[in-house]
């Protein structure tokens, strides 16, 4: 049936690819349902120890399968009706997502809101060769697109024509890939200046290059990954000091001392083996077990999320993998990064560790406690949280940003272009009075933070969302107040507190002015457009 | 104006408009009711049971009513909002104060609503939704069409300069 031309400021109606997930999706998904039916019968029935012996003697157990049975068989059906019922397109501006057997849903999310897109691969998908792909398109939590599963081939090809559909890379006519000169130096355009391999500029340029190249063949629309450059890599020797040195595996080892140290100390003295007797054996001892598990919990969360972390610069944006069994590799958009931290806390402070986090839209979702989405370095020396930093905002608008952000993380007093909160705030913030105060550059706000937990907050001019100023009564009587930046959700809550009156109220109005200018010149909304 | 007069909370050149007072009806109604009433009740369980501590619970919410009372005007004549050329200040707060500045090119969404009392009074109240959650730019008490009228400026201003996210 042909279709009517488009008329003047109406898009034609597009002819869709739709494609289905991977058929072992279904498998994957009541596998889970079955490990997870088995690991909550397995709880109920270790509550009491002595029980479980006589209910497997007893013959109860075949019941219990019978059940198990059941429950993963509906599990399996209903997965492989959801598998029958989902399918995606993807279109020259948008994403469409039919999920849904009884109640349907059509998401379409559109590129230009693209964030970021994650490859995600927990253990069972890996071990059969599959992915996870989801898109963050900056609505609400729970708003982004996830197509799971497929082929590992298939989720990078698509992840890369995502990418270069949201940067707006357009096909040129008879585009040759960029010709890379002697000493590896890539020409620019006619006219240009070379420009050297290894920096940003020369990826970007053969990324584009690139990119056009395959795009003006539309017989073979096939994409293929971008350059990248790694710049961060995560030692397992730091991670696992780190994670010796936090805040909560003290907590649990004090916790666990005083457990385990006391009863043996009453042990070791006859009373002790009455009150064992009394709390009935070994099993009695399992009361410990929450404590310890909390603890192993946590300890290989960390591992497990920070094992092989390593940060990279591409023309499409910021690349961070990192994972053991559950491996994940985002790929975040330029620009799209809305507010960073660095963060030292107190017992990090000898080996001289950092950790960066930051906000992006879509990741804030508030379960994700370990943040093993927001975080842009889950551990590093000051060089690489410095260039953490750099990954996010090449420039930061001043001569000397090393030594701005040096201040920034270990300085005091008004050096360097900050302005420290009001000394008739000292009464309220005695510690800290030297030391909060803001830094602005060209193109972003610098707070400084706290004296036993250093944080340094970074918010780009141009990724400034709202602006607040709050009074309390007892600031009122202190002529002082707090100046917010409203952030999307996330780790990062820009703000600095106990700035003096005159100056909250004239850092309001330039934030606003500078802001507004930023984003007039903001261009990373489609990033390679050449006419964006 | 030397410096320390300068308060953030009023900056220069910026009138703020006010809110209807209908708004203060309303809120004494709600305040009524939800506090009015439990007093209500407990003086009348007081009187039938004739036990002395249960006239605590009346005089407690009776306290609360007062309170409540003396409190909504002064909060309502707190409230102010002001457009400018490029953004809209929103100012609370009587205590705890509080001045939100949303740029138009910020903004995702524009939300008009009114519950059966404020539709009762003519009133309504518009909130502005940003990217960010801990954006809390709601103006409540508005006059009915001054609100359509807000919300419809604010929605166009919005869409002429938006950028980005």
């Amino acid at each position: 049936m042909p279709v009517d031309p488009p008329r003047a400021g109406e898009d034609a109606p597009e002819e869709l690819e739709w494609r289905r997930v991977h058929a072992a999706t279904p498998a994957i998904r009541s596998w889970k349902a079955f490990v997870g039916i088995l690991a909550i019968i397995g709880w109920q029935l270790t509550d009491n120890v002595g029980d479980l012996r006589d209910f497997v003697v007893g013959g109860g157990w075949r019941w219990i399968l019978l059940g198990i049975f059941a429950v993963v068989l509906v599990a399996a059906i209903y997965s492989y009706l959801a598998w029958r019922f989902t399918r995606y397109a993807v279109g020259e501006s948008a994403v469409h997502l039919h999920t849904g057997i009884v109640f349907r849903q059509q998401r379409q999310a559109r590129l230009d809101r693209l964030q970021s897109v994650d490859v995600v691969r927990p253990l069972l998908a890996r071990l059969a060769g599959l992915s996870q792909l989801t898109l963050e398109v900056a609505g609400a939590t729970g708003s982004n697109v996830e197509l799971a599963y497929l082929r590992d081939e298939d989720a990078v090809a698509l992840r890369a024509e995502l990418l270069a559909k949201a940067a707006g890379v357009r096909p040129r006519a008879g585009a040759t890939p960029a010709a890379v000169g002697e000493g590896g130096q890539v020409e620019g355009a006619p006219g240009e200046e070379p420009i050297p391999a290894g920096s940003p500029g020369a990826d970007a340029a053969a990324g584009a290059a690139a990119y056009a190249a395959m795009r003006s063949t539309p017989a073979r629309p096939v994409h293929e990954e971008a350059p990248e450059r790694t710049v961060i890599e995560l030692p397992l020797g730091r991670l696992a000091g780190s994670i010796a040195l936090s805040g909560t595996t003290l907590f649990f080892l004090v916790l666990a001392g005083v457990l385990i140290v006391l009863p043996i100390v009453a042990l070791s003295g006859g009373f002790g083996r009455d009150a064992l007797r009394e709390m009935g054996g070994i099993g009695g001892l399992l009361f410990l077990l929450p404590a310890l598990l909390g603890l192993a919990s946590f300890v290989w969360t960390q591992f497990s999320t920070g094992y092989g972390f390593r940060a990279a610069i591409s023309p499409d944006g910021i690349r961070l993998s990192r994972g053991l069994l559950e491996t994940r590799a985002q790929t975040i958009a330029p620009g799209r990064v809305q507010a960073l931290e660095i963060v030292q806390p107190l017992l990090w402070r000898k080996p001289g560790w950092y950790k960066v986090r930051m906000n992006v839209a879509g990741y804030g979702d508030p379960a994700d406690v370990a943040g093993t989405q927001t975080t842009l370095l889950p551990v590093g020396d000051l060089d690489q949280a410095l260039l953490a930093c750099w990954l996010v905002l090449p420039d930061l608008g001043t001569d000397d940003a090393v030594g701005a952000l040096t201040n920034a993380l270990h300085g005091t007093g008004p050096d360097g272009g900050f302005t420290i909160i009001s000394r008739r705030a000292r009464p309220i913030a005695p510690f800290t009075y030297r030391r909060e105060g803001f830094l602005v550059t060209a193109r972003a706000l610098v707070l400084r933070l706290g004296r036993v937990t250093r944080r340094v907050q970074i918010v780009p001019h141009e990724r400034t969302q709202s602006l607040g100023i709050e009074q309390g009564p007892l600031a009122r009587a202190l002529r002082v107040a707090s100046f917010t930046v409203h952030s999307v959700t996330g780790p990062v809550r820009p703000g600095v507190a106990n700035l003096d009156l005159a100056v909250a109220a004239r850092l309001m109005d330039e934030q606003s002015a500078r802001a507004r200018a930023a984003r007039a010149q903001d261009r990373t909304e489609r990033w390679m457009d050449p006419e964006a | 104006m030397t410096a320390a007069e300068v308060s953030p909370f009023a900056p220069p050149e910026v009138e703020f408009t006010g809110v209807s007072p209908a708004l203060v009806r309303v809120r004494v109604m709600l305040s009524a009711i939800w506090l009015g009433l439990p007093a209500l009740v407990a003086a009348v369980v007081a009187l039938a049971t004739k036990a002395a501590w249960v006239w605590s619970f009346t005089a407690l919410f009776a306290v609360l009513l007062v309170w409540a009372l003396w409190l909504v005007p002064r909060q309502v004549r707190a409230i102010g909002y002001a457009e400018r050329d490029d953004d809209l200040l929103v100012r609370k707060g009587i205590l705890f104060r509080s001045l939100v500045v949303v740029p138009y090119g910020r903004m995702q969404y524009v939300d008009l609503s009114a519950g059966p009392l404020a539709r009762a009074f003519g009133i309504a109240s518009v909130q502005l939704h940003t990217a960010s959650a801990a954006t809390d730019a709601a103006i409540p008490g508005l006059p009915a069409a001054e609100a359509a009228r807000l919300r419809d400026q604010l929605a166009s201003r919005g869409e002429a300069r938006r950028s980005g996210l």
